[in-house]
């Protein structure tokens, strides 16, 4: 699905070059469950936003779903992005002034969506997460693991082939943490979304299919559960 | 700790230079703004408030109660006498009777020097001088203008006439008639008077100088004969008033009992009451006044605008300071700090802003403005005080009451930094008033391009105007007769005043024998046969009249046969008689009407008719190809038959901008003030824009993430402007559509309102409002996402 091959990340401090990823070569099938795993500074975050597209690489190729993203023109890889790639966040970043049902609309109203048809997958997705009863609520009057729900459930909207999630559970409870993971694994296995994940903790890594761990901008291993 | 205050503070706007240089260049324009609006008003009001007793000094005027009330500043030449004579009600009563435009030859040996004097000679009474304070310099002050044939000059005419030797003593001749010998100096006239004259004469010589009919005439007004009075300190204006209806019941019989009045108009109301030829009425000054606390007021507003957005970017600097101790009202006047240096800077500022632009106002007001240093200091500190605490104290509290928690984890909003809806209504407001100025000026454009370009009724291009200064009939045929012969000459005439002129005399009307005078006036036009045709003008019925010195037939305009309910077929052949029936003679044509006044006045009743001995103008048509060398001929040839005179020229169209001085002037303060006020508002909008940028940094990253493109960003922007000004212009434009009706009844003839000067104004304010959004919200919607999404 996607690939990366020598990739680099760095930021020029007078004239010394502070790599952030270091010549890191990746693959990832359709269908996976990965997670990234390293401790803070390691790199994983913006490996993540390198893969999500929202950040470009310094050095390196970077190959998705088919396509050369590192010769794509902006407008080329927002389509890309728009159409495979899903976003969750650690703190959530639903929008305060919107409500939950509109939070969830907004991806479908950017990918220019009817209004009709809008209507019909935001209600699927309310129902698919048993959240209908909170649509009309707004993000400050949900607790953090409701939120994520609706973080999710948004990310999910536009039927992305790519989920990314960027410490999902560390601002949850136990307890939030194990349903949302439960839910990751369903969405893995039973919609077949490939799901990249980084996280701090080892008992959430382990619901994906491969471990990677980063060090200083470079892999330091990678296993196959 | 002040210290720190101010060090801190100083440190804060370097490193923001941005919203510094934004918020010192907006408070810098109120201000200028306000200095010299506060400069303008004052000096208007200190108008002829140097003399003394001046609660006590009356002008005696005018009051005509027929079809309609007239008023003139001028009254009847006995009726100052009268007064003072028959009763005892005042101190002191002087008349002075102005003219205008004249001629001052002075002869020193062989060498004549001759001077226009466009503000004139005054004959004046002795009294005069002792009801207003315009001191002498040199001279005996108990026998000012006494005995006849004396003069007074102010010390700039002298200097002008006798360089550095001594005036007094000296002879001036005045118009080629009349001879003075000047026995006093007086100082310089101040600036904030509107007695103009600068020099005096004696009062005895007025028979010499004009005929002997006017010192007894109470049947007519010259609007340059003016009477001065000091009434004593128990005289109340009941009893003043009171003496003046019974010098009418003396002085007039019949119909005039009821039509004429004559009042006691104050000192202080001369300069603004326009209908007594004041020159500026005090709701202008209310204007101007208020003009200058909204800009000021928005400026602060402004200033609390940018002030708040940055206050967000500042929480964390509050959360440490409140983690380190520092008690709210600590924090509240370090902020205070920071606006009194922004303020500082930007008083600085205005004050030069405002020396530079006072020249151009004094330009453009052909006044004499100077900066009361005093005065103004008061104000300016004033000033000061009320806008650092206006715009200090808001930003000031609302970072002060911030929950230090909160703000060292950035976790503030919009709700914890003050209404996002009252900055609305504040942008609003500034847009409202912006758009009313801009259909304003845009309004005053079209109607003054409307007034110039307008068919007049007569041709006023490529005419020529030579004074004719004395009307010898056989000079006057010998002139016209070598000006025909020059090449490009097309047409001469000779004319009281052109067709439409600041300068008209009116008289009665007795129509066809009738019983009765007519209740209306007639505005009589001395002019040859050539007037006509000269100047373009159509006949509608019967023919010209035919070449004569003195007035044998008449034309007349239809206005005149309207005001008669008549048909223009029916006044030919009927008699006119003018000028209390001194001259009558059979009408034998219509004229199409043309605008004789500017279009700010009704087209009058009028009359045309030849009479040599009222001609004051030489009207020259001509071919502009070879205007240089035609006007140079005219010079010459005037000279020679005028050797005495001073020659002068002025073409007609010159002429007839001067009336619309006034207009030009509101013209270009309307642009002016719209200026400004598009500025002020558009760094409100700026303030505004930059406040929801930062509020809606997380919006526009989880937005992008989402898969929003700039487009979409820009749109959150432009929808929020678009709603603001929209609102505006729904506010604006039935005040603005109130406010120029009525400037525009001040024009008998005018301009419509259309639909497309609202839609100028409208798009106009769009563009540049986007301009002003769009850089903000361009960069906002740029960042990266990553960046905007990472604090947390």
């Amino acid at each position: 699905m996607l690939s990366l091959q020598h990739i680099s990340k760095f930021y020029q401090v007078s004239g010394l070059k502070n790599f952030v990823l270091n010549d890191l070569s990746l693959e990832i099938d359709e269908g996976e469950f990965v997670s990234i795993m390293g401790p803070s500074g390691s790199g994983k975050s913006s490996l993540l936003n390198i893969i999500g597209m929202l950040d470009e690489p310094s050095e390196g190729y970077h190959y998705f779903a088919g396509q050369a993203v590192h010769q794509l023109k902006e407008k080329q890889r927002s389509a890309l992005y728009k159409q495979y790639i899903g976003f969750v966040f650690q703190a959530y970043h639903l929008i305060d002034e919107l409500t939950v049902y509109e939070n969830i609309e907004t991806p479908l109203i950017y990918q220019d969506f009817k209004g009709t048809e809008r209507k019909a997958m935001v209600a699927d997705m309310l129902d698919r997460f048993s959240i209908v009863g909170k649509k009309d609520l707004f993000p400050a009057q949900l607790s953090g693991g409701q939120q994520q729900l609706v973080g999710i459930a948004r990310a999910l909207i536009a039927k992305p082939k790519l989920l990314l999630a960027d410490e999902p559970t560390g601002n949850l409870n136990s307890k939030q943490g194990e349903e949302i993971m439960e839910l990751f694994r369903k969405l893995n296995k039973e919609d077949g979304v490939t799901i990249i994940q980084v996280t701090h903790s080892e008992k959430n890594a382990e619901y994906g299919s491969r471990i990677i761990n980063l060090l200083d901008g470079k892999i330091e291993s990678s296993k196959q559960l | 700790m002040l210290k720190n205050y101010f060090k801190i503070a100083w440190r804060n706007l370097k490193r923001n230079k941005a919203y510094a240089a934004i918020s010192v260049a907006g408070l810098a324009l109120g201000i200028a703004c306000g200095i010299l609006i506060f400069t303008l008003v004052t000096y208007h009001l200190s108008f002829d408030t140097f003399h003394k007793n001046s609660d006590r000094v009356y002008r005696l005027y005018t009051e005509w109660h027929d079809d309609g009330i007239g008023r003139s500043n001028g009254v009847p030449q006995p009726l100052g006498k009268t007064f003072r004579n028959d009763f005892t009600l005042a101190e002191k009563t002087g008349r002075v009777i102005n003219f205008r435009n004249n001629l001052i030859t002075i002869t020193k040996g062989n060498e004549v020097k001759k001077f226009r004097e466009e503000n004139g000679v005054a004959f004046t009474e002795p009294d005069y001088f002792d009801i207003l304070n315009f001191p002498l310099i040199k001279g005996d002050k108990k026998n000012i203008l006494v005995r006849p044939g004396e003069a007074l000059l102010t010390e700039k005419i002298a200097h002008k006439y006798f360089g550095g030797d001594d005036a007094i003593g000296k002879v001036i001749r005045l118009d080629n008639k009349v001879n003075f010998t000047v026995t006093g100096i007086l100082k310089d006239l101040p600036p904030n008077t509107d007695r103009r004259q600068e020099i005096y004469v004696s009062y005895g010589n007025m028979d010499e100088y004009t005929d002997k009919r006017r010192e007894d005439n109470w049947g007519g007004v010259y609007s340059g004969s003016e009477a001065f009075t000091l009434l004593k300190p128990t005289t109340t204006t009941v009893q003043a008033n009171n003496a003046m209806a019974e010098i009418v019941k003396k002085h007039y019989t019949g119909r005039d009992l009821k039509v004429w009045k004559f009042k006691l108009q104050p000192l202080n109301d001369i300069h603004f009451n326009a209908d007594l030829d004041g020159y500026a009425d005090k709701k202008y000054l209310w204007a101007l006044f208020f003009i200058g606390v909204f800009l000021i007021i928005t400026a602060c507003v402004n200033f609390v605008n940018l002030a708040t957005a940055q206050a967000l970017n500042r929480s964390k600097e509050v959360g440490i300071r409140k983690v380190l101790g520092s008690l709210p009202h600590q924090l509240f006047w370090q902020f205070i700090a920071e606006t009194a240096l922004i303020t500082v800077v930007a008083v600085i500022l205005a004050i030069g802003l405002s020396y530079l632009a006072l020249p151009a106002i004094n330009h453009l007001f052909q006044s004499e403005m100077q900066f009361n240093k005093g005065q103004l200091a008061v104000f300016i500190f004033m000033v000061s005080i009320v806008v650092v605490f206006l715009s200090g104290s808001y930003p000031g509290l609302v970072l002060a009451r911030f929950q230090p928690i909160l703000a060292l984890k950035s976790k503030l909003s919009q709700k914890h930094i003050g209404g996002f809806s009252l900055r609305r209504i504040l942008v609003v407001t500034q847009f409202s008033i912006s758009q009313v100025l801009i259909i304003g000026t845009i309004i005053i454009v079209s109607q003054l391009h409307y007034s110039q370009t307008a068919d007049l009724g007569f041709n006023k291009d490529a005419v020529v105007l030579l004074p004719i200064p004395q009307n010898d009939l056989a000079k006057l045929t010998t002139l016209r007769n070598r000006i025909n012969q020059i090449q490009g000459v097309e047409k001469v005439s000779y004319c009281y005043r052109p067709p439409a002129s600041q300068s008209n005399n009116s008289t009665g009307v007795n129509f066809n024998h009738r019983a009765e005078d007519e209740h209306w006036g007639i505005n009589t036009k001395p002019g040859d046969e050539n007037f006509l045709a000269t100047f373009g003008m159509k006949l509608i019925a019967g023919r010209n009249f035919f070449p004569a010195d003195t007035t044998r037939e008449f034309l007349v305009n239809e206005t005149f046969v309207k005001k008669l309910n008549l048909k223009p077929q029916d006044v030919i052949g009927k008699t006119l008689s003018i000028n209390g029936k001194s001259t009558t003679a059979p009408i034998v044509g219509v004229v199409k009407d043309f605008y004789n006044y500017s279009f700010h006045t009704e087209i009058s009743p009028i009359c045309i008719m030849p009479d040599y001995r009222s001609y004051s103008t030489l009207a020259i048509k001509m071919n502009m190809r070879n205007a240089q060398s035609s006007l140079a001929s005219f010079e010459k040839i005037w000279n020679e038959s005028f050797p005495e005179e001073l020659y002068s020229y002025e073409f007609l169209d010159d002429s007839i901008k001067k009336f619309y001085e006034m207009d030009n002037i509101q013209l270009k303060l309307a642009e002016s003030f719209a200026a400004i006020a598009i500025v002020i508002g558009c760094l409100g909008l700026y303030g505004l824009v930059s406040f929801m940028a930062v509020r809606k940094t997380k919006e526009i990253g989880v937005r992008k993430v989402l898969g929003a493109n700039i487009q979409h960003v820009l749109w959150l922007f432009g929808k929020e402007f678009t709603k603001l000004l929209l609102i505006a212009f729904l506010i604006a434009a039935p005040l603005a559509w109130w406010a120029m009706h009525n400037y525009l009844q001040d024009f008998k003839y005018r301009i419509t309102i259309g639909p497309g000067i609202f839609l100028v104004s409208i798009l106009s304010t769009f563009i540049i409002a986007a301009i002003t959004v769009g850089y903000r919200s361009i960069t906002a919607s740029l960042a990266n996402p990553v960046k905007s999404l990472r604090s947390e």
